[in-house]
C-alpha cells in the first residue's frame, strides 16, 4: 500500500507550500527498509552515561552491522569500541562542523541515580538537532525491576517519559524508543538495536521494548535472513497485513505457510506460491482447526506462529448480540489460545520458537463500538505476559505487535470523520504501512531475538491516545 | 654487496624569516628566497667555493621557469659549481623529504656532505594560461597554414585572458585543506579553545627564542625583515575568541589565527658524515636516525586528509624500537592547531590506534610541554616547502643545546601525506 | 666646494627636459639653463638618508638578471646616484646639457657587500673637464657611506664630442685575447624601455628608434649600465666580497640584438667582454679585481 494522498499532496512542491502557509500538518516521507540497502544510511552517534555496561553490546552490534559511527569523546565508549573493531570518529559538540546523524544511540545503564539524569540533556541537547529526518533515537536502560537501589529504580523508570515526550516532539518521521536490557542481557540486543536504528522501525516509536536473559543468539546468524531454516506460520495471510507479515517472513529466509479460511484460499493460493511457501485452508475456529493444524507440523515442527487473523463486528455494546460478539472473541483470541495449546501438546513448535499475536490500539486505550474487539485485543496483551514465563521453559518466547492506523482496504473504507483523526494523530502525522507492522513482527520473530518475550510493541507511529 | 650505513649528523641550519603572502618579499622569487637562505649557510659555515655532494630543494608552488630551480641557485652561489643539486616536490612535506634524500644518500656513503632545503612564495606565485586558451594556443602551433590558425582563433572567448591560479584546493576533492581540516576537527573533537590555547603558546614560544637570542645562529634577515612577520605574542583567548570562523562554515572552529597563514620564505640545512664534518672542525647538531613517509586515501576511504603523519608514526617507532614517549623534544609541524591535535588525539584514541593501525594498543599520549617549545609554524608562518628545513635545523641545534636527547618531526602535507623523522643528539639520546 | 644636501632623489623626467635644452641654439644664454660655464660647477650633492625599496630593487634586479638577495648590486647604488649626476648636469653653470653627452667608462668599487636594510647618504661631484682625444671628458664621482664608512665608490666618465686632442689618447696597452665566450644573449627590442622603468634612466636614446633618431642614433640603444649590471650578474657566483669593476664602453648595442658574452677568470681577477655576435663589434670591455673588504 503506498502513501496516503494527502501525504503525497503535501510532499509536492505546491501542496507543501500550502500546508506550510494554512498550517497543515505535513507529514514526512518515510523511509523504509529495502532489503540490500545498509542498515542505517547514515552516521550512527553513540553515547553513554558513565558506568554504562551496554558500550561493548552497542559497539559489537554496529560493527557487525557495517554502519558508519561517530562516538562522544568517553574513554569506555572508545575502548569498547576499539574491541569491538568499529572504526568510529568523535563527535564533541564544542568542536562544531556541520555534522548529521541517522541515529542516536544512548547507554542510559550507567545512570543510578535520578541527579544523573542530566547526562540525558548532556548527550541529547547538542545531537537532537543534526538529527536527519526518519532518523532513530534509541535509549537504553536497566529494566527498573531489575536494579539495585530504591534510587536505581526511580531514575531508570524516569527516562520512559524522556523518550516518548522527545518522540513527540522530534518530528521529521524520527522515531524515539527505550529498550530495558536486563543484566545478563546485554548480547541479546543485536536483533532490537538493528531494529530501532534501521527504516524497518518506521512507523514504531515512543515504545520500551524489554531484552531479558534468553538462548544466546546463533553465532553464524545471518542478519540479511534472520529466518534462514525456520518455518512459519502466518494466519490471515491472503491479503492486507497477513500478507505484508508473510512476505516480509520470507524476504527474512522462512519457508512459510500462509492460512486462511477456504473463501479466500485463492487469494491464499496466489501469496504462498508466489513465496514458494505452503497453504492451508481453514477456519481457525472450526473444532478441530487446533488438531489440523498440529498434524501439519507434527514432525517437522513449526518455528514461528503468527496470530494474525482477525475480525472487527462494531457495534455498540447496547445493540450488540451474543453472536456478534461472540465470533470476535473466538477468531481473535480463543482459538489462538487453543491452536497455542495443541502445538505445544504435540511438541510441534521447535525450541527457540515464536509465538506473535496481533492486539491492537483498540485493545490498549479502548474504542467506542468496539467492545467486543478490545476485548479480544487487550486479550492477546494478557495472553502475552500469562504464557511468556510458561513458554520460557520451553525455549520459546512470546510477543505481540499493537497495530494503530494502519493503511489497509479495512482503514480505507472508514468514513472520513473517523479516518482523519485516525490517520493524522500521531508523532508520524500519517497512517501506517501493512510492512510496518510485518517488520515488527520479523524481529520479534528474527532469530536474534532470544531474548525478548512478553512484550507488546505498539506499531502506531506513537498514536496519541493510550499508554 | 651490501652497502654499509653511516651516522647522518646535522651540521647546522639557515633560513630567511618568514614573511606573510605579499609582505616584503611580495617581489621575491623562490630561487631568490633559496638563494639568499643559502647564502646564509655557505656564510656561516665557510661553504665558499665548497663542492657538496648534492643538494637537494623544492617549492610547492613552482613556476614553470624554474625548471631545475635548485641547480640553478647553486650555481648563482658561492658553492663550487660541480655540486649537483636537485628538486624535490611532496607537499609541505617537501623540505622534510629533501633532507631524507640527502641524509640516505651520506648513509649509504653515496655522498660525504649535502644541503637539502625548500622555498615557497605564495605572492609571486605561478600563474598559468587559462587552459582553453592554452589549448588553442597549442593547436595553432601545430597548424601548418594560415587559414587554419585563423580558424582557431575563431574559438578564443574574452573569459580565456583569465590565468589559471593556483588553487590551495586538492584537486580530487574540491576542498581546500582548511576545509579538509574542519572536517577533521570536527571528527575529531577539536575544540575551538583548545586550537586557540595551542595557537598563543606557539606564538609566546618562538618570541621567547627570539629575545633570548636562540634564533640567531638559525637565520639571516631578508630585504628588512628580521624576524618572522607572523609572530604575534602575547594574544589571549579572549582576543582570539573574537576571530570569525574561516573554515568549516559559522559554526566552524577553525581561524585565522589557528589556520597558518599563506608565507613566503625559504630554509636550507647543512647534513654530512662525521668524518666531513671533522675534517673541516664543524660541529655536530644531531643525528638523523629514522623516517618515514605515509598516504592515505583521503578520497575513497574516509581518512582525513592531514592524518597521514599518524599513519607514519608507529611505522617508524617500531623499526627504530622506541616509544611516542621515548622523546625529549616533539616537533609537531603546526599547519592548523586543530591538526596537531586530531594527531595526538589520533594516537591517544583506542579506535584509531585498532582500526586504522592495526594496534593492540593507542600509541598513547605525549607531554605536550615538551611539544614545539621554541614556536610553530603558526607563529613562524608556512612557506610550504621550507617548513621542513627551519623543524630540522630548529630541533638539532635544541637537541645540540640540551647535550642529548632525542627528538621526533611530524609533518603533514598536501594529498594525504605525512612525513616523520627522528634526531638523536650528537651527545647521545639520553 | 660648496654642499647642497637635497631632501629626496630629483625627478630625472624634469632634469631631462633641462639637460636637454642647450640643444636648441641659444637656449643656453637663459640663466636657468646648463651650458654657461666654463668648467664643471664646483658643488658636491649630497642625498643624506638613501634607504631600498625592495619592490623597486626586485625590478631592477628581475631586468638585468640579478638573483634577489639580501645584499644589492653594487651597480644598483650607481642607479641612486644617478639622479644626483643629473641634477648636477642641469645646473645653469654646467658647461653644456646633459644629452648628447656619451657614457664612456665606468668603474665601481665595492668596499664591502651593502644590506637591503642599510641607509646610506651618497654624494656625488664632478670632477674637472679634461682633453680627450674626440673631445673633452669629465667625471662623475659618486661615493656611499653607511655610517662614517666608505661602502661603495662610482666614477662615470663621459665625453662631449667635439675638438679633440690627439696626445689626449691613451698609450695602447698590450692587446690582450678576447676572453672565452660563455653565454649569448638576445636582447629584446623592449628592453631598453624594462630598464628606464627599473633605473629611472629615461634617456629618449634608450626608449624608441623614434626618439633615439633625433639624437644621432638610428636604433634605440641599451644602456650601458644595463650591459655592465647583466655581466656582473653573470659573474655573481665569482665575484669577491669586495671588488673594483670597471668597464669601457665602445659601441652602443642596438636593439634588438644578440650579444655574446667572455669571461675569463685568472687568479689576478676577471676580464669580461660583451661583442655583437655575428659581427663582433665590442661593445663592452671590463675588468674585475679583488680589493681589501671592509667589516660590516
Amino acid at each position: 500500500m503506498s502513501q496516503d494522498l494527502y501525504t503525497q499532496i503535501v510532499n509536492s512542491p505546491p501542496g507543501g507550500f500550502i500546508a506550510k502557509r494554512v498550517g497543515l500538518p505535513q507529514p514526512t516521507t518515510l523511509d523504509r527498509y529495502r532489503p540490500g540497502q545498509p542498515l542505517v544510511s547514515g552516521t550512527v552517534l553513540v553515547g553513554a552515561a558513565p558506568g554504562g555496561r551496554l558500550a561493548g553490546a552497542i559497539a559489537a552490534t554496529l560493527a557487525a552491522a557495517n554502519a558508519e559511527v561517530a562516538t562522544t569523546l568517553d574513554a569506555d565508549l572508545r575502548s569498547a569500541a576499539a574491541d569491538a573493531g568499529l572504526d568510529a570518529s568523535v563527535f564533541n559538540p564544542e568542536a562544531g562542523g556541520d555534522r548529521r546523524f541517522k541515529a542516536l544511540v544512548f547507554d542510559a545503564t550507567g545512570i543510578s541515580d535520578s541527579t544523573e539524569l542530566v547526562e540525558l540533556q548532556k548527550f541529547f541537547h547538542p545531537s537532537v538537532r543534526k538529527v536527519q529526518s526518519s532518523g532513530r533515537v534509541v535509549v537504553l536502560g536497566t529494566p527498573p525491576e531489575d536494579t539495585k537501589t530504591p534510587r536505581e529504580h526511580t531514575a531508570q523508570r524516569a527516562l520512559e517519559g524522556f523518550t516518548r515526550s522527545l518522540g513527540k516532539e522530534i518530528g521529521k518521521g524520527s522515531t524515539v524508543q527505550l529498550v530495558y536490557v536486563a543484566p545478563g542481557a546485554e548480547d541479546l540486543i543485536g536483533s532490537t538495536l538493528r531494529f530501532f536504528v534501521s527504516p524497518k522501525s518506521a512507523y514504531v516509536s515512543g515504545q520500551v521494548a524489554r531484552v531479558s536473559a534468553g538462548l544466546p543468539v546463533p553465532a553464524d546468524i545471518d542478519w540479511e535472513k534472520p529466518l534462514a531454516g525456520k518455518t512459519a506460520l502466518v494466519t490471515g495471510a491472503s491479503r492486507g497485513i497477513g500478507e505484508a507479515i508473510i512476505e516480509t517472513l520470507a524476504r527474512d529466509g522462512a519457508n512459510v505457510v500462509g492460512l486462511d479460511i477456504p473463501q479466500l484460499g485463492e487469494d491464499l493460493k496466489k501469496v504462498t506460491d508466489r513465496l514458494d511457501g505452503e497453504a492451508i485452508e481453514l477456519d481457525i475456529t472450526s473444532d478441530d482447526a487446533p488438531k489440523v493444524i498440529a498434524d501439519f507440523f507434527k514432525g517437522r515442527g513449526v518455528d514461528i506462529v503468527v496470530h494474525n487473523a482477525g475480525v472487527t463486528r462494531d457495534r455498540t455494546l447496547a445493540k450488540m448480540p451474543e453472536d456478534r460478539w461472540q465470533s470476535v472473541l473466538d477468531i481473535n483470541l480463543s482459538s489462538e489460545e487453543r491452536i497455542n495449546d495443541a502445538l505445544l501438546k504435540a511438541k510441534a513448535i521447535n525450541a527457540g520458537g515464536r509465538i506473535i499475536g496481533v492486539s491492537s490500539m483498540a485493545g490498549i486505550a479502548g474504542n467506542r463500538g468496539q467492545t467486543n474487539y478490545a476485548t479480544s485485543k487487550a486479550g492477546v496483551i494478557g495472553m502475552v505476559q500469562s504464557m511468556a514465563p510458561v513458554l520460557a521453559k520451553s525455549d520459546i518466547t512470546i510477543n505481540a505487535v499493537a497495530p494503530g492506523f494502519i493503511e489497509t482496504q479495512m482503514t480505507a473504507a472508514m468514513p472520513i470523520a473517523v479516518r482523519e483523526p485516525g490517520r493524522r494523530l500521531n508523532s508520524m502525522n500519517q497512517g501506517g504501512l501493512p510492512i510496518d507492522v510485518a517488520e515488527t513482527i520479523a524481529w520479534f520473530a528474527s532469530s536474534g531475538s532470544t531474548g525478548l518475550t512478553g512484550n507488546v510493541v505498539r506499531v502506531c507511529g506513537q498514536m496519541l491516545l493510550g499508554a | 654487496m651490501t652497502p654499509s650505513v653511516r651516522r647522518v649528523a646535522v651540521i647546522g641550519g639557515n633560513r630567511i624569516p618568514f614573511a606573510r603572502s605579499n609582505g616584503p618579499y611580495a617581489h621575491a622569487s623562490n630561487s631568490d628566497m633559496l638563494a639568499a637562505a643559502l647564502d646564509g649557510l655557505i656564510e656561516r659555515y665557510n661553504l665558499q667555493g665548497e663542492k657538496i655532494g648534492e643538494m637537494a630543494a623544492g617549492a610547492v608552488l613552482k613556476h614553470p621557469r624554474d625548471r631545475d630551480l635548485t641547480r640553478e641557485v647553486v650555481l648563482g652561489s658561492k658553492l663550487a659549481p660541480e655540486t649537483p643539486a636537485f628538486d624535490v616536490q611532496q607537499a609541505c612535506g617537501t623540505g622534510l623529504e629533501a633532507v631524507i634524500l640527502i641524509a640516505n644518500k651520506i648513509a649509504l656513503g653515496q655522498i660525504d656532505s649535502g644541503i637539502a632545503g625548500g622555498v615557497d612564495t605564495t605572492s609571486d606565485a605561478p600563474l598559468a594560461l587559462n587552459d582553453d586558451l592554452r589549448e588553442i594556443l597549442l593547436d595553432a602551433n601545430r597548424t601548418p597554414d594560415t587559414a587554419g590558425r585563423l580558424k582557431l582563433l575563431t574559438r578564443l572567448r574574452p573569459g580565456m585572458v583569465v590565468p589559471a591560479i593556483p588553487a590551495n584546493e586538492e584537486p580530487r576533492t574540491g576542498l581546500s585543506m582548511g576545509e579538509h581540516c574542519a572536517i577533521m576537527a570536527s571528527e575529531w573533537g577539536i575544540t575551538r579553545e583548545a586550537q586557540d590555547a595551542l595557537t598563543i603558546r606557539s606564538h609566546d614560544h618562538l618570541a621567547a627564542a627570539y629575545d633570548r637570542g636562540w634564533q640567531d645562529d638559525l637565520m639571516t634577515s631578508y630585504l628588512g625583515l628580521e624576524r618572522d612577520q607572523n609572530l604575534r605574542p602575547g594574544s589571549t583567548l579572549e582576543k582570539l575568541g573574537k576571530l570569525k570562523p574561516v573554515f568549516g562554515g559559522p559554526e566552524g572552529t577553525m581561524t585565522a589565527a589557528n589556520s597558518t597563514p599563506l608565507s613566503d620564505g625559504a630554509s636550507t640545512v647543512l647534513l654530512a658524515s662525521e668524518e666531513w664534518a671533522k675534517a673541516r672542525n664543524l660541529p655536530i647538531l644531531a643525528y638523523i636516525t629514522e623516517s618515514q613517509t605515509a598516504a592515505v586515501d583521503f578520497v575513497h576511504k574516509r581518512e582525513g586528509l592531514l592524518m597521514a603523519p599518524a599513519y607514519a608514526m608507529p611505522t617508524m617507532l617500531d623499526r627504530a624500537g622506541l616509544t611516542l614517549q621515548d622523546f625529549d623534544v616533539y616537533e609537531i609541524h603546526e599547519a592548523f592547531a586543530a591538526q596537531v591535535l586530531c594527531t595526538l588525539a589520533a594516537w591517544e584514541d583506542p579506535v584509531f590506534c585498532k582500526e586504522r593501525l592495526g594496534r593492540d594498543k593507542p600509541l598513547g599520549s605525549i607531554d605536550t610541554e615538551k611539544m614545539n617549545i621554541n614556536g610553530g609554524s603558526l607563529a613562524a608562518g608556512h612557506p610550504f616547502a621550507a617548513t621542513g628545513g627551519r623543524i630540522v635545523a630548529g630541533l638539532a641545534k635544541e637537541l645540540s643545546d640540551r647535550g642529548s636527547g632525542r627528538g621526533v618531526i611530524s609533518i603533514c602535507a598536501a594529498a594525504g601525506q605525512g612525513v616523520v623523522a627522528i634526531l638523536e643528539s650528537a651527545g647521545g639520546a639520553k | 666646494m660648496a654642499t647642497r644636501e637635497l631632501q629626496g632623489p630629483p625627478g630625472i623626467i624634469p632634469l631631462y627636459a633641462k639637460a636637454a635644452l642647450p640643444m636648441i641654439p641659444g637656449a643656453s644664454a637663459l640663466p636657468f639653463v646648463p651650458g654657461s660655464g666654463k668648467d664643471v660647477p664646483d658643488l658636491e650633492l649630497v642625498l643624506p638618508e638613501v634607504t631600498f625599496d625592495p619592490a623597486a630593487l626586485a625590478a631592477y634586479n628581475r631586468v638585468c638578471g640579478f638573483t634577489l638577495r639580501d645584499d644589492v648590486p653594487s651597480t644598483y647604488i650607481h642607479v641612486l646616484a644617478f639622479p644626483l649626476h643629473m641634477a648636477l648636469m642641469a645646473e645653469p653653470n654646467f658647461p653644456f646639457g646633459a644629452v648628447g653627452l656619451v657614457h664612456v667608462n665606468n668603474t665601481i668599487t665595492q668596499h664591502r657587500p651593502v644590506s637591503v636594510s642599510e641607509t646610506l647618504s651618497i654624494k656625488v661631484t664632478a670632477s674637472k673637464l679634461r682633453p680627450h682625444a674626440k673631445g673633452k671628458q669629465f667625471d662623475m664621482v659618486a661615493q656611499a657611506k653607511a655610517g662614517r664608512t666608505i661602502v661603495w665608490e662610482g666614477v662615470s666618465t663621459y665625453l662631449r664630442l667635439g675638438k679633440g686632442d690627439p696626445s689626449a689618447k691613451k698609450p695602447k696597452g698590450e692587446e690582450l685575447a678576447d676572453p672565452p665566450v660563455s653565454a649569448t644573449w638576445k636582447l629584446q627590442g623592449g628592453l631598453g624601455r624594462k630598464y628606464a622603468a627599473a633605473s629611472g634612466d629615461r634617456n629618449p636614446i634608450h626608449l624608441y628608434d623614434l626618439t633615439a633618431k633625433p639624437l644621432g642614433f638610428n636604433k634605440a640603444i641599451i644602456h650601458g649600465m644595463w650591459t655592465k649590471a647583466r655581466c656582473l650578474a653573470a659573474l655573481e657566483s665569482v665575484l669577491p666580497e669586495a671588488y673594483k669593476v670597471d668597464v669601457q664602453f665602445r659601441k652602443p648595442i642596438p636593439l634588438p640584438s644578440k650579444v655574446t658574452f667572455g669571461e675569463e677568470i685568472t687568479k689576478d681577477g676577471i676580464r669580461f667582454a660583451v661583442k655583437n655576435a655575428r659581427k663582433g663589434t665590442p661593445h663592452l670591455d671590463g675588468t674585475v679585481v679583488q680589493v681589501p673588504a671592509k667589516k660590516r
